[in-house]
């Protein structure tokens, strides 16, 4: 056993570092090449064509705006949202977690689209309603703009934040503010001077995290950007590589490439941060009960706001889908509006075989996308807790570097790598490039239920007597099977919904929902692009919900209580 | 400073009930003692001192420091904590780990404002008391615990307030630097005579540190006093018993002797100290081990002469641990180690009655 382990391991990195790898490198080669097809005699022409373009100024800027604000704007909410649940008495605690978990049943691209029906200026539902009510000649609010990309951007990380600041909030030792009241520091004073500093490393994490997610945002610029002709990096690299323009894939590889290295550089950042902030863990009391903080009379205007924000996070984006999926076009609600409800989009949807096959592909993606990939990830998740080893300190690195890479410079990647071979236009390409793009998502899980499951546990089986293959079947999987559960969730949820690779890779016969769902938005098809959206959001949620039962599930069973 | 505390009371709700963590507390800290608040985990001790320094709000009564009342129910007083001028040793230590040592400890001069060349002197005067010199500019997290121990008590003291409370400080120690640090800590509180509030529930750390003792039970006092008084000379059974270990035995007064009580019990009649109980009254009788003495030969007044058969004979070290039947009661006792005794010996001892004890039944 022993013997086979570096073989393991070695071959493991084969595989993972061909995923993440081949991209990467077809990318460098791409950049320095004449063409798509052929790459040709050596050339910096790509560069010189990518990094003189005048517009490159004027989309530099827009992207350090947009991910720079939407960052911001993330971080900050996510901090006060994190200080009002874990520190002080605000009623209905139960609320955070839906605001946290929302991202994962709502897919970025249709939480775009639902603002865009809601703010866009022409018909947007919002911007109608108030126009009617004030008797104003124009929209009063432009979501097709810089703001209404940052607003809505932030918004979609806020919780990524979230989940990165509360835990760091939750277990502040409350002795370290304590202490500083104690000689002589007010709360504001405390909140400066220790709070504060102390979380600084957690904070910063999720301001980076958010930054590398808003510079790899491709849902939000797409549909609120373009109809305004505000283009970031994401979008412009698209355009290069779009059908239908002139597809230069050997400019986008050499722009593509300063965008994936600020992206690396900025994840060694991150995780260099959540290594400090494990540093600031001090020794742990008997935890006595922190002070909850009294709101007093903030406490229900506070609470307003709270409410405010989840209404506008969960119910609007999928009231403002289901209404525009039942009504025949654009139009305020009214009486008129529900008389004239049908389900007439739906039926469209329904039998329109474009969107079933991309329904079907989808489906068949996730499902198997998401069995390989949790397949290979329990394999690696095995080598990187069990044998420390150089080797498998490689394979660790390999395996989270596909994190830090943005879905459309992956896309592009492994376009240059696809061409030369037949797998070009099939779903298995894309197969490939989603488990690639997502590997991590799947490693996570398993790594930390790998850490569940102590050595000891198993050797005390093998000195019960029991041979190494049943110490497997009778140890190692069943405290393995909630790690498993919840990673094959999380990575089909992530494939049903996929959109930055796929608009890249996917092409006539390889469609999936959402490049369909993307379609349906450049020719207006609202009312079918709701429809289907419905049905996507349905199956994310039902496979989120799912993930959540057997969860509970496991626990209850593995606790006995 | 005096801390006085008058019928103080706080409510828990836990889990749908209602816990009385301080039950109308009345208590005097003299000035320049040490005062240790002592007991087992959820008393009420850690309240009472959370409540003194303000971080936790009680439901009724009223303290007052050094004459100023900090907080009253009646009056409607509420000092918040960063007006009332203390110094805190915690458990945890609370060292906040993105500063140095140095702006650990100035942390509460510069809070209040003062000159720059004054905080270095009294940062370093302060460093060198509690003999921690050339760390300063060190991460204080990445200190041993020991010296964490002596940062948290170095920002305690660097102010010079004229109460310090101490929230058991020694908890997160091992045995050894426990036992070294608990000396130190002595010897620093001796010097600078000041009050401090200890709380505890290491009743050799209370009985080695403390000028004066208040044992807690579920949120009240049950009774306070010197460490010796505490330790021999107790009143109640609960505090004889939880201040070190002790053979605990119902026994029924039978009248008085002179200087003593006498007593009827399962170990035979016994000559107790002396209490002002009338005959016929319940009580326990209380011998700690060590003054059970097997084969010590001593002559004695020819009282309390008590013969048993040593049923278990332990060895833990310094001395043996016997188990000791008389009649249906066992008792422990502790017996040099080399005493020629061994299981199932006949042994007769003798008790001195002034270190009978009578404690409430």
């Amino acid at each position: 056993m022993n013997q086979s382990r570096p073989k393991l391991t070695w071959s493991l990195i084969a595989i993972v570092g061909f995923l993440t790898l081949c991209p990467v490198l077809m990318l460098f080669l791409g950049s320095f090449s004449q063409g798509l097809t052929a790459f040709g005699t050596f050339t910096l022409s790509k560069y010189a064509a990518a990094y003189t373009d005048p517009f490159l100024l004027e989309v530099s800027v827009n992207t350090l705006i947009f991910v720079l604000g939407s960052s911001l704007l993330s971080t900050g909410l996510a901090l006060v949202l994190a200080y009002l649940n874990t520190r002080t008495d605000i009623p209905f605690k139960s609320a955070f977690t839906v605001l946290s978990i929302v991202p994962m049943m709502i897919p970025h691209l249709l939480f775009s689209v639902s603002w865009a029906l809601l703010l866009n200026p022409s018909n947007g539902l919002l911007n109608t309603l108030l126009m009617n009510a004030f008797g104003l000649d124009e929209a009063p609010f432009n979501i097709y703009s810089l703001w209404g990309m940052v607003l809505v951007e932030g918004l979609l990380n806020m919780p990524i934040a979230y989940l990165i600041i509360a835990p760091a909030m939750a277990s502040f030792d409350v002795a370290l503010e304590e202490s500083s009241r104690v000689f002589g520091a007010g709360t504001w004073r405390t909140l400066l001077r220790v709070t504060l500093p102390v979380l600084r490393p957690a904070i910063l994490a999720a301001f980076i995290l958010a930054i590398v997610r808003s510079l790899a945002s491709y849902a939000v610029p797409r549909v609120l950007g373009m109809p305004g002709q505000v283009d970031v990096l994401a979008t412009y690299l698209y355009q290069m590589v779009a059908t239908g323009f002139t597809p230069d894939y050997g400019k986008a590889a050499a722009l593509g490439m300063s965008i994936l290295s600020a992206s690396i550089a900025l994840i060694v950042l991150y995780r260099a941060l959540t290594a400090e902030s494990g540093k600031y863990v001090t020794i742990s009391g008997r935890g006595y009960r922190p002070t909850v903080i009294e709101l007093k009379r903030a406490r229900i205007p506070l609470f307003i706001g709270i409410g405010a924000l989840s209404f506008l996070m969960v119910v609007l984006p999928v009231a403002v889908l289901l209404y525009t999926s039942l009504v025949p076009y654009s139009m305020v609600p009214s009486v008129r509006a529900f008389s004239l409800m049908s389900f007439r989009h739906w039926i469209e949807v329904i039998e329109d075989p474009l969107s079933l096959l991309a329904l079907k592909n989808s489906l068949f993606l996730a499902v198997a996308g998401a069995s390989l990939g949790v397949l290979l990830s329990a394999f690696v998740a095995y080598v990187i807790v069990k044998i420390r080893t150089r080797a498998s300190g490689l394979l660790e690195s390999l395996s989270f570097l596909s994190f830090s890479f943005p879905g459309i410079v992956i896309g592009i990647g492994f376009m240059w790598f696809f061409v030369q071979t037949p797998l070009y236009a099939t779903l298995t390409a894309l197969l490939l490039a989603y488990i690639a793009a997502y590997l991590p998502y799947g490693i996570r899980p398993l790594a930390s239920a790998f850490v569940q499951v102590h050595a000891h546990l198993e050797e005390s089986s093998l000195v019960c007597g029991a041979s190494n293959l049943t110490t497997m079947r009778r140890i190692i999987v069943p405290l393995l099977i909630p790690g498993v559960v919840s990673a094959w969730i999380l990575m089909a949820t992530m494939f049903v919904r996929e959109l930055t690779v796929s608009v890249v890779l996917s092409r006539p016969g390889s469609e999936v929902l959402a490049v369909q769902i993307l379609s349906f938005a450049d020719d207006g098809l609202w009312g079918k692009l709701s429809a289907l959206g419905i049905i996507m959001i349905a199956i994310s949620t039902g496979l989120v919900l799912l993930a959540m039962l057997a969860g509970r599930q496991f626990k209850s069973m593995q606790g006995g209580n | 400073m005096e801390i006085r505390i008058q019928g103080l009371t706080k409510h828990y709700v836990s889990e749908g009930k209602t816990v009385k963590a301080l039950d109308s507390v009345d208590l005097t800290i003299p000035a320049n003692t040490i005062f240790t608040l002592l007991g087992p985990s959820g008393c009420g001790k850690t309240t009472l001192l959370r409540c003194i320094v303000g971080l936790e709000t009680p439901d009724d009564g009223e303290i007052s420091i050094g004459g100023e009342v900090v907080w009253s129910k009646a009056r409607g007083i509420a000092v918040p904590t960063e007006k009332r001028g203390l110094g805190m040793v915690f458990q945890t230590y609370a060292i906040w780990p993105h500063m140095s040592v140095f702006d650990n400890v100035a942390y509460p001069l510069q809070i209040r404002g003062e000159r720059k060349d004054d905080i270095k002197r009294k940062v370093a005067q302060t460093l060198r008391f509690v003999q921690l010199e050339g760390v300063e500019n060190r991460s204080a997290t990445k200190l041993s615990g020991g010296q964490q121990q002596r940062v948290a008590l170095a920002r305690a003291l660097v102010a010079e307030p004229k109460v310090i409370l101490f929230d058991e400080p020694l908890s997160n120690l091992d045995a050894k630097l426990r036992e070294e640090t608990r000396k130190e800590l002595r010897s620093f509180m001796g010097t600078l005579g000041i009050t401090a509030v200890y709380v505890t529930h290491d009743r050799v750390e209370a009985l080695a540190l403390s000028d004066s003792i208040a044992v807690m039970q579920a949120g009240r006092i049950v009774e306070i006093g010197s460490p010796q008084k505490i330790y021999f000379d107790a009143d109640h059974r609960y505090v004889a018993d939880f201040i070190g270990r002790a053979n605990l035995i119902a026994a029924r007064v039978v009248g008085q002797d002179g200087e003593l009580t006498l007593i009827e019990s399962g170990l035979g009649p016994i000559a107790c100290q002396q209490r002002p109980l009338p005959p016929g009254s319940e009580a326990t009788l209380c011998i700690r081990p060590e003054f059970i003495r097997v084969g010590a030969d001593r002559a004695g007044t020819g009282r309390n002469v008590i013969s048993g058969d040593i049923e278990s004979l332990e060895f833990i070290g310094e001395v043996y641990e016997a188990r000791i039947r008389v009649g249906n009661e066992r008792l422990l006792a502790r017996i040099d180690p080399d005493t020629p005794v061994k299981e199932g010996d006949a042994v007769s001892f003798s008790l001195n009655p002034a270190h009978c004890l009578l404690v409430s039944a």
